[in-house]
């Protein structure tokens, strides 16, 4: 019996080291992480924001946007930035677009995904997303028709990806159309 | 994602050993028969279905009540590692036969990455506690899966010629990349189609 | 000595000849930098672990090792993982999953197990290293010939305003793509596998 408290409190106490160590090296990187974090997300709002003041994050409640910030400019609404979430060929795309008040995309990034490398991956460059944006509501490129022979070319094996955040976008504008509508 | 899309997802798309990685230790080691391999992955899937239950109250019980995320891999292998010792134990008293068949193998589950690898992606991906144990089922079915096909391959290899370099785990990689390419036909354009 | 250090670089080596730690050995070698990258990781919790182990040989007791040695290898993978995210957030994003699964690395537990807990801390620091460099070695080299054959690149770490990828001309613009995925990374270590085999054999017969 003696026998087993001393096994039992031996590996007791290396585990309470640990987590004890665990605890300090955490409270070192714990705000670095998170101010990493906010510093990415601003960057990113400033990056496809078409200008204003970007205002408080609102959550909502719906199939593809997240949230969305409404940018201001002087009391006058100019457009939207919204979270989508759509779906890729690893996973869950997390993409953040900037929208102006009538729906047209003005810019947007991948800020999260689980694509594979050198296909769907390539999303994550701004040169890729050129394709879709200044289009609005179905207008904007959800399947290999609506593009011209070398955009369809440089998405070929990809196009779950390209598809998924092409639909993603696309209820992003319509969203945006009909808060404006109401 | 519905029910029936994290099956498919698991077993074909992102197969665990042909798509993900996880798992290749026994997929090489213990895929020389077809009767150890079907026991290696039965217990497998035993063990990853319960785990990924196990690890999803951990995570949504204990470490995020408490705040304490950063100590989620220390506790999801020890639990790990518990569950296999407690299974061996179970099983061995309640049946002995089932003990002889997997009794072997379950001792290595514990280093086999795939079970880790479910209950890290379960937590990840959010899922609730019965879509955490459905994916840890479809995961475990989709090694097992694996590692018999394999298997029976490798039988047949046995008979035949092979150059010398490439005999025993050279040709198993190479007839491993080849089923590799036969499953990229399982992708997301299919779960796509099947259930709109 | 210094033969512990240098059997686990091409003798003993993890990946390719003892067959441990594969599942990183394919899942994080599409690029060279991610190589590298888990290859450190490594190191640094294998020289942890074996310091512990070794130090602490005494003072587990033998019929819990197996769980004492897991959360000593579980804690410094822990700590890798929030210096990483912290200090190099897009490697960590790169490894991903592959990161925590540094805890089941046959490799670390093997050398607790077979060397730490009966040789002394500067032995076991050696064996550590030895079988790190090693690990790290095989990763290279099989990202390298993946990255090449894969995106037809080598991302090397960037400095400054390089940002440390080498683009190969004809290749870049169409690589084969097929082994950036899975099946590649399967086919290649079976090659390089019939590869070293082939040069044993070969050095046998010259003896």
């Amino acid at each position: 019996m003696t026998d087993m408290l001393k096994i039992g409190g031996r590996l007791a106490l290396i585990c309470a080291v640990a987590a004890l160590c665990l605890g300090a090296v955490n409270a070192v990187t714990e705000p670095k992480i998170d101010a990493a974090r906010v510093e990415k997300l601003q960057n990113a709002l400033a990056q496809v924001s078409p200008g204003g003041t970007i205002g408080e994050e609102v959550l909502v409640d719906d199939a593809v946007v997240e949230s969305y910030y409404k940018l201001d400019d002087n009391g006058k609404t100019i457009g939207y930035i919204l979270n989508l979430k759509g779906s890729g060929y690893g996973g869950d795309l997390i993409i953040l677009a900037g929208f102006l008040s009538d729906g047209t995309l003005y810019n947007t990034v991948l800020m999260e995904d689980d694509e594979t490398p050198g296909l769907g991956k390539e999303a994550e460059k701004a040169s890729y997303m050129k394709k879709y944006l200044g289009f609005s509501g179905s207008n904007i490129p959800s399947a290999k028709s609506q593009l011209d022979q070398t955009e369809a070319d440089a998405i070929s094996g990809a196009s779950i990806t390209f598809t998924g955040i092409g639909k993603a976008l696309e209820a992003g504008s319509v969203y945006v159309t009909e808060m404006e509508g109401k | 994602m519905t029910y029936v899309g994290i099956i498919i997802t698991f077993v074909f798309i992102n197969n665990f050993i042909l798509s993900q990685f996880m798992g290749l230790c026994p997929f090489i080691g213990v895929s020389k028969n077809v009767e150890s391999a079907v026991g290696m992955g039965f217990a497998v899937t035993f063990v990853m279905s319960i785990a990924a239950l196990a690890t999803w109250a951990i995570q949504n019980l204990i470490l995020v009540p408490l705040h304490i995320e950063f100590l989620q891999t220390i506790t999801f292998i020890l639990m790990i590692a518990a569950l296999v010792q407690f299974v061996e134990m179970f099983v061995q008293k309640s049946s002995p036969s089932l003990y002889k068949a997997l009794g072997i193998y379950l001792p290595l589950i514990t280093t086999n990455c795939a079970v880790l690898g479910i209950a890290l992606i379960a937590v990840r991906s959010n899922y609730n506690a019965l879509e955490s144990f459905v994916a840890g089922i479809s995961a475990g079915l989709g090694f097992l899966l694996a590692i018999v096909l394999m298997s029976t391959i490798r039988e047949k290899l046995d008979s035949e010629w092979i150059p010398k370099p490439f005999r025993g785990t050279p040709i198993a990689f190479i007839t491993g990349g080849l089923m590799a390419l036969a499953f990229m036909a399982f992708d997301k354009a299919l779960l796509n189609n099947l259930i709109g | 000595m210094f033969k512990e250090f240098s059997k686990g670089l091409i003798k003993e080596n993890p990946v390719f000849v003892l067959a441990l730690g594969l599942c990183p050995a394919l899942g994080v070698t599409s690029k060279v930098v991610n190589a590298l990258g888990m290859g450190a990781g490594v190191i640094f919790v294998l020289i942890g672990s074996n310091i512990f182990v070794s130090l602490l040989k005494n003072f587990i007791p033998d019929k819990v090792r197996i769980p004492a040695y897991i959360v000593i290898i579980a804690s410094f993978v822990t700590v890798v993982e929030m210096m990483m995210e912290a200090f190099l957030p897009s490697l960590y994003d790169a490894l991903g999953v592959f990161v925590p699964l540094i805890v089941v690395n046959c490799v670390i537990l093997g050398r607790a197990e077979a060397f730490a807990n009966k040789n002394g801390v500067g032995a076991s620091i050696l064996d550590a290293l030895g079988m790190g460099i090693g690990f790290t070695l095989a990763l290279v080299v099989i990202a390298f010939v993946r990255e090449v054959l894969g995106s037809g690149s080598i991302t090397l770490i960037g400095m400054g305003s390089w940002d440390g990828v080498i683009k190969i001309p004809g290749l870049y613009e169409s690589p084969i793509r097929v082994f950036s995925l899975a099946a590649g990374a399967l086919l290649v270590m079976g090659y390089l596998k019939a590869l070293l085999a082939w040069s044993t054999d070969r050095k046998a017969v010259k003896k």
